[in-house]
């Protein structure tokens, strides 16, 4: 268990004094749990049904047969339709829908004959209007961000796991180790970043499932990304093991593995948390472009690049979807920026420091 | 998609070259190794010591061109000219003799223009090239010239202007032949402007004449005899000669071309034999008596005085320097402005200007093709006046980008076009590989026929602007199956035959499982990433059917690739497809195609496949049909001359490949549509009805005047029709 030490808690204080950032961070922070229970706000799915006295849940969790409410299909249940037929019939069943009663890749094609691209329109619930092949771009926004979100903490984790590891292990050894291990680093850092994942994920096997697909685009990502941090590592160990804490440790007999994790690494961590929110920042920014070429998440996930590529070819024709995505961008990037803001501010050692 | 041209005899090459290099090399073994030149024994049995032939010949030709130059020089200060007919006027006369040599080795006077390296050609291959004398063309010919076809040009055509069109990418050379030769703007050189033979008639299924006033097909139903048009030139001025037809052939089957697929379409095997009996005639012999053998051996001559001979410097050489034409326009070094755009020039007296079924086409005087990389850049420009059409087939395009309120359209500046057409559509479907698991069974493939819901596609994402294909071979006239429908969507259908093939339970999420709880789930795979979107409406629609379907977008090259090597389980894509009497079916859907095993050695003694074949891959069976009786039917189909059975088993086979279900054919665009300027004026059926291209036929003029007009209303913001112009031509239309 990694103790932070008063320090690193007299910054976490400072950071939530800083309330630009520290709203920011709240209201991103409310966004993605908003979106991660997103299936009880915008899902074609009902919250509640009750048929014939029975309640149903069918939210999460198996898919309801129409048979099971005396419609003639053995598919998925169409609830939107069920629910204006329990209104017709008046036999005491009711349906209760999620705010946004769309899912985000469910064809709203019982939307008055469209032919995709509806404007936005409170009556039929498309808030932010629908897409090409008329699905909801609320609903895409939404999962689409619980995705990317996802996407990018999945990235900083590993990212950083990755570069803690070689960039301590250079750092704490120098000499010979740090540099062979540096060149190596310079040597792979040089790989182009979009070439690779673009062959990559071109030759992924189909097969494979979209989780499949997204953790190792994940993965690629994180392959060919994780070098820059390495060298903040390095010059932060470098710099703490010259430490008299580090050699007391030596002194005592503690082995290199306790003195970087135990000792080290609380003390390098506020570098790290600096970078943290530009690092998901430029997560977001990447998975959105890769997807917007083309490269990205396999189709019909919802995503942000997907969204934005539709907008752009339709400028004219249906500007709420750029509207909506560039939004939605434009805001989760400011807010995300902010907190960096705010984190970079609280851990700026220049504060506590008393230079005479 | 406007983009694809009709051809006759270049395109089908191209196509099937395409389709060549996807089938690969059948038997490598039967390659000449390199270090044995073919024509080695020769040499040195005919000379004592060792000389290389072709560097003499390479020294004696540079010596020649000097002496010419020094000739003409005197001749100039003499004052002397010399006709370039005149030779061959003496010859008229003297035309009796037979044989490509005489006995002292002196050429016929037919090819006494000839190189040395043409002439040694034509003897070396005298089984193929021969002359005879006029008495020996049988009289019983039933000689035909097109007559009672009618014209498809418009009268009222009148000549003058430029023509401005746009490519997405400069020509990589100005050949039409050769390595890079076959790129879009070839179709402006050779296909949509060289004059052959005959050529086929786009409204009917006759021929009209070309550089031959009459032909005639021989009693053997595979020569087919020609009569030339002494009036036809080159652009040059050069009158074409009865050996620029040998020449032709000399020319396809050398190797300097570089294009091993056109050495072997015109190779011996097919155009067996070409005969010359005098200036004005010959006969070319085709391997087999197809009932298209006109169209098929109806070639475009080769101006042999522009090459003379071949040699290694052929594709340097002629890289910039485009061949003079039968054709109205003509490509000078001059008006290439490399890497922006390529003028071509009308030819003022050009020898077809008053000629039956050429008159009032080829209107425009020039025609300038600029690049725009960008489509959608290419639109704006268009919009600006700066480009004469646009292909309008996207439904973005005709509804939404220029939609009939559009204050262009609305003032009759622009002119919106639906032209029906009748010609073979891109074979747009889902091919399901039959080999791979779980799409091995009968009841599956079936199943996943009825779970496609094709029709809310073209009813939703098309606006049902486009119809549903049904067959194989649509699009064929009398050769397409009359009755044949394309499975419908049905939820009930597809949920039973999933159930034969023991599907029987929903799983949690909905979709089927099986006995050993196996998900129902096919990977659809496609490289056009624009239609993204009719993928995933099908995706989600097929759920309703208990089925999951994947999708893999790829890039283009990518997706081929999979498939080539046949690791696809359904791929959604297409082939070209070009005018042509009667479809193939040997390509798509023999078992050749699909494993190495020859013939019937890949069927049981009940007609199933045997365990253990090795999967053939590069070649189009991208449905790994292997059926016995299909096979044999198509075998049967390849040999056979008479159209009336071709037409019988076209529609036993589009039949037996519904059956099997391989192939769900997804949809057909019944028209053209295209926008343009109203200043360009197309004829009163604007165009023939095997039309596929708005530029292919050449039948639409620019009226200057006209053009005048509308840029100076622009200018003053007055409108020039007071309804949005917006035609459609429904003369065509299938029923």
């Amino acid at each position: 268990m990694i103790k932070l030490n008063p320090l690193t808690l007299k910054k976490l204080h400072r950071f939530r004094s800083i309330k630009r950032g520290y709203w920011s961070f709240v209201i991103l922070l409310f966004l993605y749990v908003f979106s991660l229970a997103g299936e009880l706000f915008v899902n074609k799915r009902a919250l509640l049904v009750s048929y014939q006295g029975a309640l149903y849940f069918p939210t999460y969790g198996e898919q309801i047969s129409g048979k099971e409410f005396g419609l003639d299909y053995d598919y998925e249940v169409d609830y939107r339709s069920l629910q204006k037929k329990f209104q017709r019939e008046e036999l005491g069943d009711w349906v209760i829908m999620p705010v946004v009663p769309f899912g985000p890749y469910e064809m709203d094609y019982a939307n008055e004959g469209s032919t995709g691209f509806s404007p936005p329109n409170w009556k039929t619930g498309h808030f932010c209007g629908t897409d090409k092949t008329e699905r909801d771009v609320f609903a895409r926004l939404l999962y689409g961000f619980r995705i990317a979100m996802t996407f990018s903490l999945g990235y900083l984790f590993l990212t950083y796991l990755i570069a803690i590891g070689a960039g301590s292990v250079m750092g704490y050894f120098g000499g010979k180790t740090d540099m062979i291990g540096l060149r190596l680093v310079e040597i792979w850092a040089n790989v182009p970043f979009l070439y690779m994942v673009i062959i990559l994920v071109s030759v992924m096997p189909g097969w494979w499932g979209v989780g499949w697909q997204v953790s190792s685009l994940l993965f690629i990502m994180v392959l060919f990304s994780w070098t820059g941090m390495t060298y903040y590592i390095r010059a932060a160990v470098y710099k703490e093991k010259a430490r008299d804490y580090v050699s007391a440790a030596k002194v005592i007999g503690a082995g290199p593995a306790r003195i970087i994790f135990r000792h080290l690494l609380p003390n390098v961590i506020s570098t790290l948390v600096t970078f943290a929110p530009f690092t998901i920042a430029a997560a977001i920014s990447s998975i959105t472009a890769l997807d917007f070429l083309g490269y990205g998440l396999p189709p019909p996930t919802p995503s942000w690049g997907e969204l934005l590529k539709q907008a752009v070819g339709n400028l004219k024709t249906a500007p709420w979807i750029v509207i909506s995505t560039v939004s939605a961008l434009v805001l989760t990037l400011t807010l995300v920026t902010f907190v960096g803001e705010a984190v970079r501010e609280a851990f700026d050692p220049k504060k506590f420091s008393t230079y005479e | 998609m406007n983009d694809m041209k009709k051809i006759k005899f270049f395109v089908s090459p191209l196509v099937a070259c395409i389709t060549l290099f996807f089938l690969g090399c059948e038997e490598p073994k039967l390659k000449q190794p390199r270090e044995t030149k073919p024509d080695q024994s020769q040499e040195t049995s005919n000379s004592s010591g060792k000389v290389d032939r072709e560097f003499t010949r390479e020294l004696a030709r540079e010596f020649a061109a000097e002496f010419v130059k020094e000739f003409a020089k005197q001749i100039n200060h003499k004052g002397i000219s010399l006709d370039a007919n005149q030779s061959t006027g003496a010859f008229k006369n003297s035309v009796s003799k037979t044989g490509l040599v005489d006995p002292g080795g002196k050429p016929h006077p037919l090819l006494s223009h000839c190189s040395e390296d043409v002439l040694e050609f034509y003897q070396k291959n005298a089984d193929c090239f021969s002359i005879l004398s006029p008495e020996e063309i049988p009289n019983d010919l039933e000689w035909q010239d097109g007559s009672s076809e009618k014209e498809f040009s418009s009268t009222n055509a009148k000549r003058g202007g430029t023509f401005h069109a746009y490519m997405r990418d400069f020509p990589r050379t100005l050949r039409t032949i050769g390595p890079d030769a076959n790129g879009g703007f070839r179709s402006y050189l050779l296909d949509n402007n060289v004059i052959g033979l005959t050529h086929a008639h786009p409204n009917s299924d006759g021929y009209y004449p070309g550089t031959a006033n009459e032909w005639a097909v021989g009693n053997d139903g595979r020569t087919v005899y020609f009569r030339l048009d002494s009036n036809a030139r080159f652009s040059d001025g050069k009158r074409v000669r009865a050996s620029d037809y040998f020449f032709f052939f000399y020319f396809m089957r050398s190797k300097h071309i570089q294009a091993p697929w056109y050495n072997d379409f015109y190779g011996k095997d097919k155009f067996q034999k070409v005969t010359l009996y005098d200036e004005q005639t010959l006969s070319i012999t085709f391997y087999k008596a197809k009932p298209d053998v006109v169209e098929r051996v109806s070639i475009r001559p080769k101006p042999e005085h522009f090459y003379s001979e071949l040699g290694g410097e052929y594709l340097t050489k002629y890289q910039w320097k485009p061949e003079p034409t039968t054709g109205a326009y003509v490509a000078l070094p001059e008006n290439v402005d490399k890497g922006k755009s390529v003028t071509l020039v009308r030819q003022n007296n050009w020898w077809a200007n008053d000629k039956r079924f050429f008159r009032n086409r080829f209107n425009p005087d020039q025609v300038k093709v600029s690049v725009i990389r960008d489509n959608d850049k290419a639109f704006e420009i268009f919009l600006k006046g700066q480009i004469d059409a646009f292909g309008l087939a996207k439904t973005e395009f005709w509804y939404e980008k220029l939609a009939n309120d559009h204050s262009l359209v609305k003032n009759g500046y622009l002119t919106k076009v639906t032209f029906f057409n009748q010609a073979p559509p891109p074979s747009y479907a889902l091919r399901i590989n039959s080999q791979k698991a779980p799409l091995d069974n009968l009841d599956i493939r079936v199943g996943f026929h009825h779970a496609m819901n094709f029709e809310l596609v073209l009813e939703r994402i098309f606006r049902g602007d486009f119809v549903r294909m049904n067959t194989v071979a649509d699009g064929f006239g009398e050769r397409s199956h009359p009755s044949l429908k394309a499975r419908e969507f049905s939820v009930d259908k597809a949920v039973e035959s999933f159930a034969r093939a023991g599907y029987s339970k929903r799983g949690k999420d909905g979709i089927l499982i099986n006995g050993r709880g196996e998900k129902l789930s096919i990977e659809i795979m496609t490289g056009y990433k624009h239609f993204e979107d009719v993928l995933v409406v099908l995706k989600e629609e097929a759920k309703k059917a208990g089925l999951e379907i994947k999708l893999k977008v790829l890039e283009q090259t990518a997706a081929w690739k999979m498939a080539n090597e046949k690791n696809h389980q359904v791929i959604f894509s297409a082939f070209g497809t070009f005018v042509e009497l009667f479809p193939r079916f040997w390509e798509p859907f023999h078992s050749d195609n699909a494993y190495q095993e020859k013939g019937d050695l890949k069927y049981l003694e009940n007609g199933d496949l045997k365990a253990g074949l090795t999967t053939k891959t590069s070649t189009n069976n991208f449905t790994q049909t292997a059926v016995r009786e299909l096979d044999h039917l198509i075998n049967q189909y390849r040999e056979e001359e008479d159209l009336i059975q071709i037409t019988k088993m076209a529609h036993r086979l589009s039949k037996i490949i519904h059956d099997h279900a391989v192939w769900v054919p997804a949809w057909k665009k019944p028209w053209l549509r295209v926008g343009h300027w109203s200043w360009l004026q197309f004829p009163d059926d604007w165009g023939p009805k095997e039309s596929t291209d708005y530029e292919e036929f050449q039948v639409f003029w620019i009226d200057t005047q006209e053009k005048k007009k509308i840029l100076n209303a622009m200018e003053k913001g007055e409108p020039v029709s007071s309804q949005p112009t917006v035609r459609e031509y429904k003369k065509y239309e299938s029923k």
